[in-house]
């Protein structure tokens, strides 16, 4: 296949799109299914039939459309008319917006989720352009929106050094959590000398609460594939794995099905899209740990090893799956690529802030009216995401704090809620941009119990292998369950700062340097709170049982002479 | 007494985390607070270290001190080259980092300003500046050991590491002194076996990882590993397989706690209270060097001790474990006389007597010529030494041998040196590109052989070649292996040697007459009569002919007898044709096999291979000893047996056992009219004695050995207990030699070293004090042989009757030296014979039926062990099998052919 195929492809399908009056665009993903988007399906399908619309219209089971606690969703696409999305559909509900906005061109206004809503107008959908929109088991539907020009433009216009370099111009950063510089690193492989090499997709997400990839990998799984095979050509590999977490059935199963349908038409494989480049992608399934997310213990599981981080430098872009370069990327990450190359690296670094470029999906969960999926420029401030898109705090409660990053992050209090979500500011409060989680919380949060409920989850997914990590986190935990047992003292409380600071400064891997954030930034915004739980035995927010006392002291440790700490003052200094 | 100080080859990376098991090191002036050691605080910009003049140095600062190392050093080595030590847990000179315990994180500046780096996993850059000594180093030092001793037992009283444990030291040296963590313990297997002779302690392992780096690294055998994660995390085998590498002990000496501990050992004494003898071990003929710790003379236990040019530091599980003979009551305590049929406890001087005027009556009254002496390899130089002075000069005869001696086609030189085989263990640069094994099985025969080659072959890309009748442990290399017919080998080697000679048709190294040696050996011979495919017969041969530096070893499972002439001779021709003739080996398989024909103990031969008409050495001799020596050529081994009662009326045995070999001879011994066995035990030839001398081991008086590659080392006195009269070896000899007229001029053992290092050439300067703690290999050149060329090879026919035994030795053999340690004995072989499936198929026998062995010469009952190692058609009857005296069936061949029915019970 070749661009001119491609093209003819797009034509033929956006024909046959074309062809229909009306599309109904049924959210098939699983939070839409799991509140009964099977029964809304049927029921429009019934009512098309009963209708004798069936030429007139077509139903499309597609990826997430956002709005996932507003699920059922439903988009109607007339022709000449712009979209107009149904929330919470009931089947009832479906069979009258056939009968009455298909049939007739009568909204069912009372299920219109409008467009001009806030949920949708401060959002700017890049990688999520096509979830929602289109049917992700269908490679035609993706190429008559564009998919695949991007590879078949870099295979045929661009040097990789290009490929790289206007990744490195487009400013975008990697979307795992750490947000490294994508070009930067695409480049080191790219320069790294080896007869082979390697491309990864991290689909690992084991963030709790986070679905960020799992969507993407559900609703566009060829983007991903466009990102990969791009990154391959880029930095000379031949071969691609995508983890996906073993929690994942369907988005792996979609992955398998889109990387099939792409091989048949010769856009992955050998001589692909008519050039001389040869990418093949496999998948491996993870066991469910969230230490396989970390790309050292990744490509271990992926090589059939125990999944456990190794020391980090050599670096995987130097020496990764067996021993040879590898560029590993989320898959955020790669479904940021093919945008880039189509519409060129300042149009994307147009978006966002100074540092932090492009725009960032988040899952937004917790405390808000609409939780979802959505996908903002970076830089929009986390009171727009709170009480615009996310429609603000049900019964107009009082907002208490954000958890950015999940376990590895940190909280952000109501007097930062105008901070601009971008790599710097996050990190100047404590916390971070992470894989995208965002967890709202209000007042009937207990900000001691928030941190023990990470630190149990760190605690239970530490590999086991570094010491500090291994035995510190556990350590941190029953302190934390000590001060809301009631049991603590203030003795207590210095030996829970220090064990943090120790734990984050001598784990090997990721997950236990950044397992005490939690602690440490509630500890650095709500120290009242855990001063409270220890001396007054109050829980303001009512969580913590309470009910046991200190032991005698005599059974305390005794103090033991202070060490200077850097990150210990820097801690103090707040 | 500390073994560190003694020489330590350049491989040597940095000096293991724990002091122990090579003695305690001295503790490093420590700076308190570290306030006075330049450059701490991290603050103190230090002096940039000029670039070093070799470009492959890298000059890097560390505490303030400039220091130049080559590239790729760890920072934990660089910092050790000035004397500065990092505390380390998971690290360990001989293992691949990990980076797993913390506790040697230390502050190296970055781009980003210090940054807390792991010293043990983090090379060496230029201009690196490292600080080991900031507070926030000690910070992460102390919470470190905190973490670790967090969920430890603190068993300390109870466990045998106390006193050599770096948990504890580093506790003293590094530790916070308070905890404020009061959390209770978590609960794991205590006293947990996790193999005959290893306990695991899952509390106090602090999961280093050590344990599983070794088996993974050196053993290629992962058999232990991490289960459960987190805070759960322990170190387990995997369910129902224990730990059974052959030297898996090892993981016992490298465990920095006590969560590994001697099950043989458990228990019996307090590293505080040991006396630390550095020896070697004299189990096979590696000769590891090895800690004998004891106390109130006795054994307690052994462990490692590094010799970079013989055993790195490692020992197989026989030499640790097996040493329960040194302190058994069964030890012989007082010579025995025959009296009225039966052994009775005598004085020195009675029995001394009796020998000397027997072996003089009989001399008289039927020449020397009927008195003959047997010697063995497990015994030191200095014995045999004396045995073969004593009987050549005194008595006057030649008739002198030890098992496997003169029958055995051997080479004077053993093996070219095990460092080369060694030399590619910590890097990719094998010296050995290519290693033949030609009737030797490493794996049993030659543990610590076994390991070099493991790492030479995943570390190094040296190629294996495997000719043994069974598929040895270490034909899953997949190197060519060729499975030929026991007793084919001469053949086949010369076809390999035909086919190679294609293969450097062009090159000058084969000898010009070489085609007409080889021209028997046709594909279709090694086809039909060797049963082999002559593919990889090919591949072996064009391995060898394309190698640089090939190493072809070969044992004395093919070296026996006439057959074993001609596999020599074959071995010489393909050696010759691909240009490896210099390193073309025979290694024996006993401790001091090479020592034995080095000092002579051969009927055939003078001390230093020289033949009996070397007349300048026999002046020499002559001269030394006072006396005329025997110019006719003596008896060997098997000829003195066979002919004992009959041409032969007295035998002296030292160290050896016939009679458990082959019931005819225990008859034959029955028959001699006077003889003396000077042994340990009452062996079943000792039972047959007129006189039995009891003898001292070799750690129970100083004596030297040499191994396979020709090092000769110290095997110094450990031990002695104070109730037994057993005497040394060398001081019987003497005394009896002094009753026999000669007057020996010895005042201790190391006389004698002197005598042979004298009257040597190859052992010239080789005295006790010259060898040191790390021994000296003689230099192959000192002896004179012929060059060797090109040879004919006959094939003898072999016969199709049967089934061929398939001999060998095991490690775990049930010998004396192994039965003697009752924990060992689950381990033990057993009295069983080896069988292919297919044919046990057809017999319709599985493992444990009871099967008869029967030759002409007689036959055993064995429990059946099918195998599919073992190639069809043959059986395998491993030698030294007590309960299994394969040399029942034998009659002298080589390899004997056998009729296999159902035995008794099977049969019922
Ligand atoms: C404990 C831990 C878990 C992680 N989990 C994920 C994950 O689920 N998905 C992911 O993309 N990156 C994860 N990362 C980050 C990866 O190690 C890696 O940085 C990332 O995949 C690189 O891709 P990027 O440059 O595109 O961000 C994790 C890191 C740590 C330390
Ligand atoms: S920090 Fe935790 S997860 Fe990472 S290597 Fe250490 S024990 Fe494993
Ligand atoms: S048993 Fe010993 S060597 Fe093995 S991991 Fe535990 S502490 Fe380390
Ligand atoms: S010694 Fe470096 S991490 Fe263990």
């Amino acid at each position: 296949m070749n661009r001119a195929d491609l093209a003819a492809m797009a034509q033929r399908e956006q024909d046959r799109q074309d062809a229909f009056r009306c599309r109904v665009l049924c959210c098939a993903s699983t939070p839409c299914l799991s509140s009964g988007g099977t029964a809304v399906r049927e029921a429009i399908e019934k009512a098309i039939k009963d209708g004798d619309l069936d030429a007139d219209v077509q139903v499309v089971s597609t990826g997430c459309m956002g709005p996932c606690s507003r699920g059922p969703v439903v988009t109607l696409k007339m022709r000449g008319a712009e979209d107009v999305v149904y929330e919470q559909v009931t089947p009832e509900a479906a069979t009258r917006i056939i009968q009455e906005h298909v049939a007739k061109n009568e909204p069912v206004k009372e299920f219109v989720f409008p467009n001009d809503a806030p949920f949708f107008a401060k959002q700017h959908k890049v990688v999520l352009a096509n979830s929602g929109q289109i049917d992700p088991e269908s490679l035609e539907d993706y190429v008559a929106r564009g998919g695949y020009t991007a590879l078949a433009h870099v295979l045929r216009e661009m040097k990789p050094d290009e490929v790289c370099e206007s990744i490195t111009r487009s400013g975008l950063r990697g979307r795992g959590g750490a947000g490294y510089p994508t070009g930067i690193k695409w480049d080191l492989v790219r320069k790294s000398q080896s007869d082979k090499k390697y491309v990864v997709a991290n689909g690992d997400e084991g963030d709790p609460g986070a679905y960020m990839d799992r969507s993407l990998m559900e609703s566009d799984p060829h983007r991903i594939l466009e990102g990969m095979a791009i990154a391959g050509y880029a930095v000379g590999a031949e071969q691609g794995f995508i983890y996906v977490r073993g929690e994942y059935p369907v988005a792996a199963k979609r992955l398998e099905r889109a990387i099939r349908a792409a091989e048949r038409r010769g856009l992955l494989g050998s001589r692909m899209v008519d050039s001389q480049f040869n990418f093949r992608i496999d998948i491996r399934i993870g066991a469910g740990a969230f230490v396989c997310g970390e790309e050292t213990a990744l490509m271990a599981s992926i090589m059939g090893k125990r999944g456990q981080p190794v020391p980090r430098p050599p670096y995987p872009s130097q020496s990764g799956l067996w021993g040879k370069p590898t560029l590993i990327n989320n898959v955020e990450t790669f479904g940021s690529i093919a945008p880039i190359i189509l519409n060129k690296a300042e149009w994307f670094a147009a978006i966002g802030t100074d540092k932090s470029k492009g725009t960032k999906i988040f899952a937004l969960a917790g405390d808000v009216n609409t939780t979802g999926l959505i996908e903002v420029p970076m830089g929009i401030t986390l009171r727009e995401i709170v009480y615009d898109i996310g429609g603000g705090i049900p019964d107009d409660r009082a907002f208490k704090a954000v958890q950015t990053g999940g376990p590895s992050g940190g909280c952000i209090p109501a007097q930062y809620l105008d901070t601009p979500v971008d790599y710097e500011s996050l990190r100047a409060l404590g916390s971070i941009v992470g894989s995208g989680g965002l967890i709202i919380m209000d007042e009937r949060s207990c900000m001691v119990d928030v941190a023990k409920f990470f630190l149990d989850f760190c605690a239970d997914e530490s590999c086991g292998k570094c010491a500090p990590c291994r035995v510190g986190t556990v350590q941190i935990y029953k302190l934390l369950d000590k001060i809301t047992r009631g049991a603590a003292t203030l003795a207590d409380l210095e030996t829970l700062r220090e064990l943090c600071v120790m734990v984050q400064e001598t784990s090997l891997c990721g997950l236990g340097q950044n397992a005490p954030n939690p602690v440490v930034s509630t500890l650095r915004y709500f120290y009242d709170e855990y001063e409270a739980h220890i001396r007054k035995h109050k829980c303001a927010a009512g969580v913590c049982a309470l009910n046991e006392k200190p032991m005698s002291p005599a059974v305390v440790a005794p103090p033991r002479p202070k060490r200077k700490v850097a990150r210990l003052d820097e801690l103090e200094a707040v | 007494m500390s073994d560190k100080a003694s020489g330590k080859a350049p491989e040597m990376k940095h000096s293991p985390g724990q002091p122990a098991p090579t003695g305690k090191e001295p503790l490093p002036a420590n700076k308190p607070g570290g306030a006075s050691a330049p450059g701490a605080g991290g603050g103190a910009v230090p002096a940039k270290p000029e670039a070093p003049a070799n470009p492959n140095d890298v000059s890097l600062t560390i505490d303030g001190r400039s220091v130049t190392v080559p590239k790729g050093t760890l920072v934990v080595d660089a910092a050790q080259k000035l004397g500065i030590e990092i505390p380390v847990f998971c690290s360990h000179p001989k293992l691949d980092p990990v980076a797993c315990c913390r506790m040697c994180l230390v502050e190296i500046s970055g781009p980003r300003g210090p940054m807390l780096q792991t010293a043990c996993s983090v090379p060496v850059a230029p201009d690196m500046v490292v600080s080991t000594e900031t507070e926030q180093v000690r910070a992460v030092q102390e919470a470190n050991l905190a973490f670790m001793l967090l969920n430890h037992p603190l068993d300390c009283p109870i466990c045998d590491k106390g006193g050599e444990c770096p948990l504890q030291d580093q506790t003293m040296r590094y530790g916070p002194g308070i905890s404020q963590l009061v959390e209770p313990k978590r609960h794991k297997n205590k006293q947990y076996l996790i193999s005959d002779t290893i306990v695991l302690d899952q509390e106090r392992c602090v999961v280093c990882w050590r344990c599983i780096r070794y088996l993974e690294e050196w053993e290629d055998k992962p058999q232990l590993g991490l289960f459960e994660r987190g805070g759960a995390t322990l170190i387990d085998i995997q369910p129902g397989k224990p730990v059974d590498a052959k030297t898996g002990g090892n993981i016992i000496d490298i465990c920095p706690v006590g969560a590994l501990t001697n099950r043989v050992a458990r228990f019996a004494y307090r590293p505080w209270e040991i006396d630390r003898t550095p020896s070697i071990c004299t189990h096979c003929s590696i000769g590891c060097n090895l800690r004998m710790d004891s106390r109130t003379h006795s054994v307690r236990r052994i462990v490692g001790r590094e010799n970079m040019a013989v055993n790195d530091q490692w020992l197989c599980d026989k030499g640790r474990f097996a040493h329960g003979w040194i302190n058994d009551a069964q030890r012989l305590q007082t010579p025995l006389v025959r009296k009225n049929g039966n052994l009775v406890a005598a004085s020195w001087s009675e029995a001394l007597e009796v020998v000397a005027s027997k072996l003089q009556s009989i001399k008289k009254t039927s020449g020397a010529e009927s008195i003959g002496a047997i010697g063995s390899a497990k015994l030191s130089n200095e014995s045999n030494y004396l045995l073969q002075r004593l009987f050549r000069s005194t008595i006057g005869t030649n008739n002198i041998d030890h098992r496997a001696g003169a029958d055995v086609a051997a080479l004077p030189t053993g093996l070219p040196a095990l460092v080369d085989l060694m030399k590619p263990q910590y890097g990719p640069d094998p010296k050995a590109d290519v290693v033949m094994l030609v009737g030797v099985d490493p794996s049993e025969e030659l543990p610590i052989l076994d390991v070099h080659l493991k790492r030479a072959v995943r570390r190094g890309k040296t190629q294996l070649i495997i000719v043994h009748p069974r598929k040895v442990e270490l034909t899953r290399y997949n190197g060519p292996y060729l499975g030929c017919r026991p007793g084919s080998e001469a053949l086949l080697i010369n076809g390999i040697a035909k086919l190679a000679l294609k293969q450097v048709q062009n090159s000058h190294t084969a000898p010009a007459d070489a085609a007409g040696f080889v021209a028997d050996a046709t594909k279709e011979a090694l086809r039909t009569v060797c049963g082999v495919d002559v593919d990889e017969a090919k591949r072996a041969a064009e391995l060898l002919a394309k190698a640089k530096n090939a190493v072809i070893i070969y044992g004395p499972m093919v070296a026996q007898g006439e057959q074993g002439k001609q596999v020599r001779n074959a071995l010489t021709n393909l050696a010759l044709i691909t240009g490896h003739g210099s390193r073309l080996a025979y290694v024996g398989l006993e401790a001091n096999s090479q020592g034995c024909r080095d000092v002579g103990l051969l009927p055939n031969a003078l001390p230093g291979h020289a033949p009996l008409s070397d007349e300048k050495l026999r002046k020499t001799l002559e001269k030394t000893w006072g006396g005329p020596i025997a110019t006719k050529a003596g008896k060997s081994y098997s000829q003195m047996l066979d002919g004992a009662g009959s041409d032969l009326k007295a035998l002296y045995i030292m160290g050896a056992n016939p009679a458990s070999e082959r019931p005819a001879w225990a008859a034959k011994l029955d028959a001699l009219d006077f003889l003396v066995v000077q042994d340990l035990f009452l062996t079943e030839t000792a039972q047959l004695a007129d006189v039995v001398l009891p003898a001292v081991s070799w750690a129970e008086e100083d004596g030297t050995f040499t191994n396979l590659e020709r090092r000769v080392q110290r095997a110094p006195k450990a031990v002695r207990s104070p109730d037994s009269k057993a005497a040394s070896d060398w001081m019987i000899l003497d005394h009896l030699a002094a009753r026999l007229g000669a007057q020996w001029p010895f005042a201790n053992v190391h006389g004698v070293t002197a005598e042979i290092a004298k009257v040597i050439p190859a052992y010239h300067g080789l005295t006790w004090d010259a060898l040191g703690d790390q021994g000296v290999q003689w230099d192959a050149a000192a002896i004179t042989r012929a060059k060797p060329t090109m040879q004919p090879v006959t094939q003898e026919t072999i016969s199709t009757d049967g089934y061929s035994v398939i001999g060998g030795t095991v490690l775990y053999d049930d010998g004396d030296l192994f039965a003697k340690t009752p924990l060992m004995q689950n381990m033990a072989f057993g009295a069983a014979v080896g069988i292919n499936p297919a044919d046990a198929a057809k017999m319709g026998i599985e493992t444990g039926s009871l099967l008869k062995v029967s030759s002409a010469q007689g036959e055993l009952i064995l429990a059946a062990r099918v195998d599919p190692s073992v190639r069809a058609g043959s059986v395998w009857i491993p030698e030294s099998l007590p309960n299994a005296p394969v040399g029942a069936l034998r009659n002298g061949a080589a390899v004997p052919h056998v009729e296999i029915t159902p035995g008794p019970k099977s049969a019922a």
